[in-house]
Order: structure tokens, then sequence, then C-alpha cells
């Protein structure tokens, strides 16, 4: 049995560690780098987002009624000769393949890949009855042989190199092996294990899919094993969860196509693809016929399929690549990034299979970068459910933390609220030693959080500043209320000052409506969903979108939240609910509204100065903006200066860079290597929250990059004289 | 698509996964085919599973000439014997170069498990574009209350030691597909 840190202060150690181990980053690096160039390849020509919708109907659909596909499996299974076992938990499943393996008087058992078997330790259990267990996937063989689970769904031992396996299989075999020669290792396992599949008496496989209407259990493999691990021993057990029920071959073959593809493989199929139906022929078994069992395990299924929110996780096909776009894993691995299941997906199925004490630390650590949603082939609003979890999580402990409550209590108040930023301005102005970042933060802030500089909150916030900046429109042809969210009113008032200079002559009245607050995005993130609410319906209460052509946002994570998250919290508040539709219609980025709706015409001369782009996490996958920054950025006259990993989150996530600040530092870092390589002189981007932690980041480093937002970068080149 | 189209397309597909697509005018040049790699490979022994009797005296007598055991039956009696597989197809897709065996002989499904090379032969006229145009016949076998079906694409492979595509994990390390090219 595995346990995952349920201490906040244990699991961060064990992430310090990962984040210190130069092989284990190395290694992981390389994977998803060569894994995200070739999940690109792999779609190239391919609409994935349609594709996704199908696979998410088809599962969608299949999770209502799971009972009635079990039912229609069961019978067609059965009259092939097959018996179908239904396993209430974890317990119940391992008492039903031990006792198969003993009335069948079984003692050697090879395996091939089945994560529903990791998820209820069943090697352990068939072991502690004195059966002989190999598991016969080459990845897991080796972790077996480590006595380790695995760190990927598909690839389980993908945290090792080769030389820590030819290090492994010298000592199996006895004899000194090249670490340079895979093959050659390859080798060792395909003779070693050839044996065990010979000598076994009991395959135990797991299923991709169960066709409901033939009984039928689709496997798929690269290596081969699973063809042997069903064929040569006399008794053959497929273990497979219930949510791996659809109705027929087609819904299979659909998923299948999205599934192979998603895991960056660079295959349309895998090399084999299995259908087994009933007892087959075997000649060493029970009549010339195959003993064959399929256990579906429920161990909280079936709950969750009734589940209106959580439902949506059983629509997973465990493609693994939740794990290969994610920042996080991207620097620690799976062992440091889940429990049993690892990756997004992990952070949620953890609390509904191996409980709340499991999950408890694991589930917040989570950027909201959105990476994992935009690549799942299932459709799951992942970071949506993981918030979701730590919700749950919450609920049960015996009381909120401190900083929830307070949190809750400060943000529902927003006189409090301001009071309190304006407050802030005061007290750490002797830090700042009249500059505009705190370079040496005060010691009741750890060192780890030294990574970065914090800006100063801004003498005069953007509300109070408002009165003398704006200049009423006299015949305006578009109406536009700025939501200016903490960062731009509080911290970064200049940022809309070059907003105000951009619209200057372009027909457009802008408004700040002074009672707005917080969008909420934060409240949200710490799983308090009920202090969201209520700051949602203060902010339509503060700007009612009727009066406006658009609601225009410097932030882009303000902005997601306002698309994406307010219609969605109040869509039970009958006079909100429509409001908030509204206004969700009428949220526009700054880029958008320059290039789409105002439509700007190139600077005659930029400055050409050589300039990157980070692309906000709630901009590119949150808004779907792409396209307008970078053509604004190349308008304004810059030397755009693209790199691979513009779209990578930069680690911000919010009080995420207070919770773990090492792995928000360590995701930093590799964001400014990345720019500082593409030689740019300045780093462009839309979001304030993205402009604190690269502008604090690069002044840790001294390094002689600006950041500037890109209203600030436009206004430079683009902003028409006075008239 | 034409057949020739089809022939190319699937032939291209196979090599894509490592595999080798090859024309040949009828069985007894298939049988020749496979009997020469055999050789040239150091191989000894063909398993020769799901053919007709007349069929397999012809595979036994090019076999026994050039000096290799045949088998046809009881394959676990010679299960780490199995040089190559020879056997028959049902179907091919031309877009991924998958072969389809139906399977349930398990004969055949040791032969082209257990084998260090698997030659599978399909007259041409049984390829097809994609999975999706066999769906009925796929469909038609799995209804069946016993079916073990393959999908094979290239030979065995894996990327499980730090993502380096290997051939040769458990099953065969070279896929051979011989389509028959004789008129229907």
């Amino acid at each position: 049995m595995r346990s995952t840190p349920a201490d906040i202060k244990q699991y961060r150690a064990q992430l310090r560690r990962a984040l210190e181990n130069q092989f284990l980053r190395q290694t992981l690096s390389s994977f998803t780098t060569r894994n995200r160039q070739r999940r690109a390849e792999s779609f190239a020509g391919l609409d994935f987002a349609a594709l996704a919708a199908e696979v998410a109907g088809i599962k969608e659909n299949a999770i209502s009624r799971l009972p009635e596909l079990y039912q229609q499996f069961k019978q067609a299974a059965e009259a092939g000769g097959a018996q179908v076992h239904l396993a209430a938990d974890a317990a119940e499943a391992n008492r039903i393949i031990a006792d198969i393996a003993q009335k069948a008087g079984c003692q050697r058992v090879v395996k091939s890949k089945s994560m529903t078997s990791e998820e209820i330790f069943l090697n352990a259990h068939l072991e502690a009855q004195g059966l002989t267990v190999t598991e016969t996937d080459l990845g897991e063989w080796i972790i077996q042989l480590r006595g380790e689970g695995p760190s990927h769904m598909i690839a389980p031992a993908i945290h090792l190199s080769r030389q820590e396996v030819a290090q492994l299989f010298s000592r199996v075999t006895g004899r000194g092996l090249d670490p340079q020669n895979v093959e050659g290792l390859v080798e060792v396992a395909r003779r070693e294990l050839r044996q065990a599949f010979l000598s076994a008496d009991m395959g135990i496989s797991g299923g991709n899919f169960c066709l409901a209407d033939s009984g039928t259990v689709g496997i798929i493999t690269n290596e081969g094993n699973a063809r042997l691990v069903t064929t040569l021993p006399r008794v053959h057990v497929a273990l497979v969860g219930l949510e791996k029920l659809v109705p027929d071959l087609p819904s299979a073959l659909t998923i299948l196509n999205l599934l192979v593809r998603n895991t960056g493989m660079t295959q349309a199929i895998t090399s084999y693809v299995t259908w087994i139906s009933g007892a087959v022929p075997c000649a060493v078994g029970p009549g010339g016929r195959k003993e064959m069992h399929v256990v579906f395990l429920d161990n909280g299924r079936l709950a969750l399929s009734r589940d209106p929110v959580f439902k949506e996780a059983l629509r997973c096909i465990r493609c693994g690549t939740c794990a290969n776009v994610c920042p996080i894993y991207d620097k620690v691995g799976g062992h440091n990034y889940g429990h049993v299941y690892i990756g997004a997906i992990g952070l949620i199925l953890t609390y509904f299979y191996h409980g709340r004490q499991n999950d408890r630390v694991l589930v917040q650590n989570c950027l909201n970068c959105q990476a994992c949603k935009a690549a799942c082939p299932a459709g799951i609003d992942l970071p949506r459910l993981i918030k979701k979890t730590a919700g749950l999580v919450m609920s049960q402990e015996p009381r909120r933390p401190a900083k929830n409550r307070l949190l809750s209590m400060v943000l529902k108040n927003r006189r409090l609220f301001h009071f309190l930023l304006r407050r802030a301005y005061l007290a750490q102005k002797p830090l700042a030693r009249g500059d505009r970042l705190i370079r040496h933060l005060p010691f009741f802030f750890g060192r780890e959080h030294g990574f970065r500089s914090l800006p100063v909150v801004a003498r005069r916030p953007l509300r109070d500043r408002w009165p003398e900046l704006a200049r009423p429109e006299t015949e305006p042809r578009l109406r536009v209320a700025l939501f200016g969210g903490c960062l731009v009113d509080f911290v970064y008032p200049e940022q809309a000052e070059a907003l105000l200079k951009l619209l200057r002559g372009r027909g457009v009245r802008l408004d700040y409506p002074p009672e707005q607050t917080c969008c909420g995005l934060p409240a949200l993130m710490m799983g308090e969903e009920d202090t969201a609410r209520e700051v949602a319906a203060q902010n339509l209460r503060a700007l009612d979108p009727a009066q406006y052509d658009y609601v225009l946002t410097l932030c882009a994570s303000c902005g997601s939240h306002l698309k994406e998250n307010l219609p969605r919290l109040l869509e039970g508040e009958s006079s909100l609910a429509m409001q908030a539709r509204q206004l969700a219609a009428k949220v526009i980025d700054f880029s958008s509204f320059m290039v789409e709706v105002l439509g700007v015409e190139p600077a005659p001369a930029g400055s050409g100065a050589k300039a990157a782009y980070h692309a906000p996490c709630h901009l590119c996958r949150g808004l779907g903006v792409r396209q307008a920054p970078r053509d604004l950025l190349k308008a304004a006259g810059y030397d755009y200066r693209a790199y691979e990993e513009e779209e990578v989150c930069c680690g911000f996530g919010g009080s995420y860079s207070l919770e773990f600040p090492e792995m928000s530092a360590a995701i930093l870092n590799s964001k400014l290597d990345n720019v500082a390589a593409t030689g740019a002189e300045l780093l462009v981007t839309d979001c304030p929250g993205c402009v604190l932690q690269l502008r604090g980041g690069l002044d840790q480093r001294r390094s002689p990059i600006q950041v500037l937002h890109m209203a600030e970068a436009a206004a430079a080149a683009l902003a028409k004289p006075r008239a | 698509m034409s057949p020739e189209s089809l022939q190319t397309s699937f032939t291209q597909s196979l090599a894509a996964m490592g595999g080798r697509a090859q024309g040949v005018p009828d069985l007894e040049a298939a049988v020749a085919y496979a009997v020469r790699l055999t050789h040239e490979m150091g191989g000894r022994t063909l398993a020769a599973p799901g053919w007709s009797q007349a069929e397999l005296e012809c595979i036994q007598v090019a076999g026994q000439e050039a000096g290799l055991q045949v088998f046809s039956q009881d394959l676990r009696a010679q299960a780490d014997n199995i040089f190559c597989g020879f056997t028959p197809a049902n179907w091919g897709v031309a877009q991924t170069g998958t072969l389809i065996l139906d399977s349930l002989d398990e004969d055949l499904r040791l032969a082209s498990m257990l084998s260090e090379v698997h030659v599978a032969v399909l007259p041409a006229s049984r390829l097809r574009p994609n999975l999706a145009s066999l769906q009925d016949e796929l469909q038609g076998l799995l209804q069946r209350p016993r079916a073990y079906l393959a999908l094979v694409t290239g030979p065995s492979r894996t990327g499980d030691i730090e993502l380096i595509l290997t051939m040769g994990a458990h099953g065969p390390r070279q896929v051979y597909a011989l389509l028959l090219e004789e008129a229907a």
C-alpha cells in the first residue's frame, strides 16, 4: 500500500527532493518535450476538438447507462462461456481473483498492463496468497523489479534512464549490460519473460474497452504481451473498471483512434488491438477451452456516474496526456504527482478511489493553467474538477483553513478589502526603499519565496485616479466598461493608463464602474465557491452589461473567469443568471479588442525592439485567444521573437505560488531560460499576474530584459498624439 | 479507391510501422517467399496453421525441400521452437497497414505471437480503405459466442525505455504481408 503525504510540509519536502534530482529532471524534460512534438505531429490536419467532442459524447452516453450496459455485456459474455463478476470494491475484486486462482489450482500468474489492478493493489494481495506474479509489460516489469508503482499511466517507467534500467537488468541477469544498447535491454526482457509466459497457469489483463453488445474485451498493446497473457495460460482474468463499458465496436474504434494519437506515440494505431469474446479454444484448458473471467470493478464508479458534476471524471480513457502536458508533472514526475493515478485526473480520482487523506495536499498542487483541459481527448474540464475536489476535501476537514476564512470574509466586503489594499501601500513602503519592487522579502516570507521580487502596491489605485484620467468621448461609437481586476487597480494602474492613451481618438467611451471588486477567481481557486458567487453578484450589481458593447479586461484571468465561471456560478440565481450570460458574451481581452474590434493599423515606424511573448494560460486556453496578441505585437513594430514553449505557464497561478513556491520557481525558471534564449530585450504578455511573476523573476536574476503588459507595449508605438 | 492505390497505400502504411508488404502472383509464390526468408535468416522451422489440406501439402513440400520443419497443429508443443509463422489473414487496412486475423484457432494465434517472423498472406482483393469500412464484418465476427480477433500492425515494439522505439518486444520482430494478386 502506498501513501501520499497528508501534510503540506512533508509533501513540499518531497517535491523539493524531486526538484533537486537532476537525473529525474533531465529524463522527464526530454520525455515531455519529445512527447509534445510527437503529439502535435499525430494531429496534423485533424480537428482535435471535434474528435474530442465525439469521444466525450460516446462516454457521456455510456456513463449514463452503466448498469444496463453491464447486464448486456454479462449476458453476451456468459453465452460464450465466460464468467462475469462485479466487485463492489477493491477488497472484493482481490478476493474474487484470488478465489479463481485457488479453485483452478493456479500457482504462477503473468500480467499485462492494468491500471485497475494498480488501483486495488492486486499483486500484493495475490502474493500474500502465495502466488507468483510477474508483470510482462516492459515498463511494468522494470518497476516491479524495483518495487515501485507506475509513474505514468502508459509509460510506467518513464522516470528512469537507460542507465538505471541497465543497472537493474545487470543485477537480474548477473552480467554487465551496456546502457547504450537499448535493444539489448529489451532483449533481456523478451528472453526472461518468455519463460514466465510459458510456465504460467493464469493470465491477468486489463481492458481498454468492454463492448456491451457482444461481451467483448478489447485490449491494446504495442509489445504483444497481452496477446500472450490471454493465450498461453489456461485461465484468463480480465480486470476492468465499469467505465470501460461502451455499447459496441464502432464506439470503441472512435475512442481508439483518439487514444492512440493522443499518447504521442506517432502511430495511428497500436501494433496490436485484440478483441476477445467468451471462452476461446485453449488446448490446456478444461474441455479444450479457456477458463475465462471478466471482473468488473465498481469501487465508487456507479456512485460517480450518478454525480452531476463528477461523473465527467469517468470519461477518462487513461491516455496519460494530462500528465504529459502538465508543467508540474514535467518538473517532478508521476511519483510526486499522484497517488496511484497520476497527473490531473489523478488529483481527482485519488479522492474517490483512495480516500481523502491521500488527496488532501496533492489536490492543491494545481496551477489551473488549463493545459490538461485543452489536451484531454474526452473533453474533461480537469482544472474545474480538481478545484471541486479540493472543495470536497476541505468540507470534510474539522475546520476550514484560516486563510480560507480570512479570504472569504475580506473578499465579501469590498470596502474592507480595498481599505486593506490601500493600507498595504503604507506597510510595504519601507521595504521598497523607493523602488517599485521589493527585492528582499520580509522575514515572515520563508527563503523559498525569494525567487521573485514582489511589486509595490500603487500609491494611488486606478479607481482614485480615474476621474482625472478619463476623458469623456462626446460621440462614442462604442461604449465599453473596463473590468480592472485587483492587480491593475491596485498594483499596476499604469497598464490602464496605457490603455486610455491607446483609446484616445478612436471613438471609444471607457467607463470604470467604481463599485466593481475582485472577480472572485482567487476564492474559487481556494475552493470557496460561495464567496466566488457572492462577489460575482456584487460585480453584476456594479456593472450592468446591458449598458455596454464590450466589457474589456487587461487581465486574462479575470477575463476567462468572467466568461466561463460567472454564468456557471450564477446559473441557479434567477435574478442574475441572465445578466451573467450577457456579461460573459461581452467580455473581451485587450489584444482582441485592439485587433478585431478597433482594427488598429500597423505603426508607421515601430521601435524594432526584440520582443518575446508569453501567452497567459487564461488567454490562450481560457479565452482561446492566440493570434491577436502576436498580430498586435507586430503591428506595434516590434521584432517578434517566437520560441517553442510560449504557451507554457509562467508558474504564477495566483495563490499557488505562495502555497508551492519551489514549484512556482522551477516553472518560472524554465520560462525565463526559454525567453532569454531568444535574445529578446522585451518580454510582453497580457495578464498582470504573469507580469508580476515574470518581472519579479527577472529582477532576481538581475536580467536586463524588461517586462511589459501588452497595453504598455502597444501604447509606446500606437497611441495617437493628443489632439 | 482503386485496387492499385489500396495496395500502394497499404504498403506505405505498413512500412511506416516497420513491416513490409509484397505482391505475389499466387500462394505457391507466397510459400516460396516465406521458405526463402526463413532459410536466409537461419531459421529451421515454419509454423503453418489455418490452411486447407491441399494448401498445407504445398507448404510442406516446399519447406521440406529447403530442410525446414513444418508444423501445422499442436503448436504449444513447439512453443519455443517457432521461427516463422506462416498464416492466412482475413483483411488488410490500407490507411494504417493493419492485418486483421480471425484468431479463434489457438494454433493460428500461437504462430502469429511466438514466431520471430510472421508472414501473413491475403488476397489483394481483401484490402479495405480504413477500419470504419470493415466495421460490419468485424462486428459480425465478434457477435459469435466466442471470438479472438487480432488487429496486427507491424512488428511488436516498445518505447518503455526513454521512449526509444525498439522493435521485437514480446511478439514477432518482423512482419510481412504477402498480397496475392491472382484474379479473384
